[in-house]
């Protein structure tokens, strides 16, 4: 019950109670009530207007890094005795020092700012407007008002600078790049031995093969190396990523595909990013810094999430991809996500899976008991088999356990080959 | 500041009921009046604001069944100040836990104190004088006439308020 209401309700009870038993002290009684609810109302504020900025000391940041949040309020309207202003936080952030919640007066033309510091894990954070309630002295009378002030967070996934990621899409771009383009011509990797061609450079002319013949002569010929079209496609559907006890493989997916698109955006390639999870977030493909940014931006909103709709790969939705070009997937992976990664192969895309292995990572928390152990070997097996079997498929599977830094995996398992060793075929 | 002024005006409104029904002779009520005081004072410090509003009300009826049974005004009339300055002295409390530690609370709660003090003088003022100064010859239909006129006034009053 509202204050002035139950002081109303009070004061026409003793105003009744008087008329009843005709007696003038009862409404002598109702007369300091009458009194405070009259002045509180001829104090009760005016319309509220209020104006909030609201000022970020970085609008990107790492995981658990403080952010100053600065709010200004001024007000153009009359002076306000009491205004009580709450800013709340978008959820998941958590105040680190300072305070979002103050009571202050404030006069006509007066500003009032206030910081606080802020962290929290990754994600997008909105910051909307500030609630703001007003009143008089006595609070007879109270105005709640909303005044925006609107702020954008970014708590971007950790990139880790890895070396230059070797993929070998079928079809390139025209641009020249890194990725090998599987054709002859300029470039610096040794490709084939074609007739030598008038304009050719005389450095390239490979005596030991024209030696064999009289009349002709023989220059070496190189692999282009162009750019290459790259989706990456973040798997995260709740049941392949999710493990009791809150425990998630998200996160290491997450650092996985920033850290796989800052490197391939760096070679010059053109990456896209699906987030494949409650609904699909399709980055578009493009180049360079600004994509690179839009592709964090994208991974710092990610979330798992569970649909029946997308509960299986088979809605990957292939022709958002450019024909034969490279999928990168970032997935722990279940048994039914090999038909669909066949399929992608089938359709001549070439598919690599980075996959968290889930079986470790549940092991690295659960207890060490027999029937733990018994588990883990069944389920260890059965995943070999799942490998081996996308293995025998063309597709490359990278089996990553989260334990080992992913610059690390990387460089072990992902580098690209050096030509001595390339040419020995390993 | 407010907490003391908050005590205080608790036992201003309880002490003043007890000696107002003492005097009359009805030593349980007094002591009712002293454990509602007790129960109020308990109620704010764990922060259950909401007991207020209720107390409030038993002091207010038990200033008015005070008045009915023609115990001394004057008492009941402070006891039900002192009830009303205790409740809008823990509504204020409840606002002031809102504030930060950095907050400029002290000049709010001396401003709010001033204020509730000129509202608490005013209205005992005014209630004094409605005792003391009596019209003897106002027949019992303009008396009631008059309530309702004020009725009608205050309820206006408030509407227009609310508007402007």
């Amino acid at each position: 019950m509202s204050r002035s209401l139950l002081l109303s309700l009070l004061t026409y009870a003793l105003l009744l109670a008087g008329m009843l038993t005709v007696q003038g002290e009862f409404i002598a009684l109702a007369l300091p009530l009458v009194t405070y609810l009259l002045i509180g109302y001829l104090q009760a504020p005016e319309t509220i207007k209020l104006a909030a900025t609201r000022h970020l000391s970085a609008e990107r940041v790492s995981p658990n890094a403080n952010v100053d949040v600065t709010v200004t309020v001024t007000n153009h309207g009359a002076s306000l005795e009491e205004v009580l202003l709450d800013d709340p936080m978008p959820e998941g952030l958590v105040l680190n020092s300072g305070f979002s919640r103050h009571l202050l007066a404030l006069k006509k033309g007066e500003s009032y700012a206030f910081t606080y510091t802020a962290s929290g894990p990754r994600g997008g954070y909105v910051f909307e407007s500030l609630d703001v309630r007003v009143s008089d002295h006595i609070a007879v009378s109270t105005s709640i008002a909303r005044v925006e002030a609107k702020g954008r967070l970014f708590i971007l996934p950790p990139v880790t600078r890895i070396r230059p990621v070797a993929i070998r899409p079928r079809r390139t771009r025209v641009y020249a790049g890194s990725i090998p383009a599987r054709a002859g011509g300029t470039g610096t990797e040794f490709f084939g031995v074609r007739e030598y061609q008038p304009g050719d450079a005389p450095s390239s002319i490979n005596w030991r093969a024209s030696a064999r013949y009289l009349d002709k002569l023989y220059a070496n010929e190189f692999q282009q190396e162009r750019v290459a079209d790259v989706a990456i496609v973040l798997d995260g559907r709740l049941r392949t990523n999710e493990f009791a006890g809150r425990h998630s493989l998200f996160e290491y997916s997450v650092q996985a595909a920033a850290s796989l698109a800052d490197a391939l955006l760096t070679q010059g390639n053109r990456v896209g990013l699906l987030v494949y999870a409650t609904y699909l977030a399709w980055t578009l493909p493009g180049y360079g810094k600004i994509q690179r940014e839009r592709i964090l931006h994208a991974l710092a909103n990610a979330k798992t999430g569970e649909s029946q709709v997308f509960s299986d790969l088979e809605h990957i939705p292939t022709r958002l991809f450019p024909a034969e070009s490279q999928i990168i997937l970032v997935s722990p992976l279940l048994e039914d996500d090999f038909p669909t990664l066949l399929h992608l192969r089938a359709q001549g895309y070439e598919v690599m899976v980075i996959s968290p292995n889930p079986v470790k990572f549940e092991l690295s928390y659960l207890p060490t008991n027999e029937l733990v152990q018994l588990a883990s070997r069944v389920i260890r097996m059965e995943r070999t088999l799942l490998l081996q079997k996308m293995g025998r498929a063309g597709i490359h599977v990278l089996d990553w356990d989260v334990a080992e830094p992913f610059d690390h995996f990387v460089r072990r398992r992902l580098g690209r080959t050096p030509f001595w060793l390339r040419a020995v075929g390993r | 500041m407010t907490i003391i002024a908050f005590v205080l005006s608790i036992l201003l409104g309880t002490i003043s009921l007890a000696i107002g029904y003492s005097q009359a002779g009805a030593f349980t009520y007094s002591l009712w009046f002293l454990l509602l005081a007790a129960i109020w004072l308990v109620a704010h410090f764990r922060k259950w604001y909401w007991f207020s509003s209720i107390a409030l009300l038993l002091i207010v009826f038990g200033a008015a069944y005070g008045v009915w049974r023609e115990f001394s005004t004057v008492w009941m009339l402070l006891g039900a100040l002192g009830g009303l300055l205790g409740w809008d002295l823990s509504d204020f409390a409840r606002r002031l836990s809102y504030a930060s530690p950095m907050d400029d609370t002290r000049s709010l709660e001396r401003l709010h104190l001033e204020r509730v003090g000129i509202v608490a003088a005013l209205g005992f003022g005014l209630a004094i004088l409605s005792v003391v100064i009596r019209v003897e010859r106002l027949a019992f239909e303009v008396a009631v006439g008059l309530v309702l006129l004020a009725a009608l006034g205050l309820t206006r009053l408030v509407i227009g308020l609310r508007k402007y």
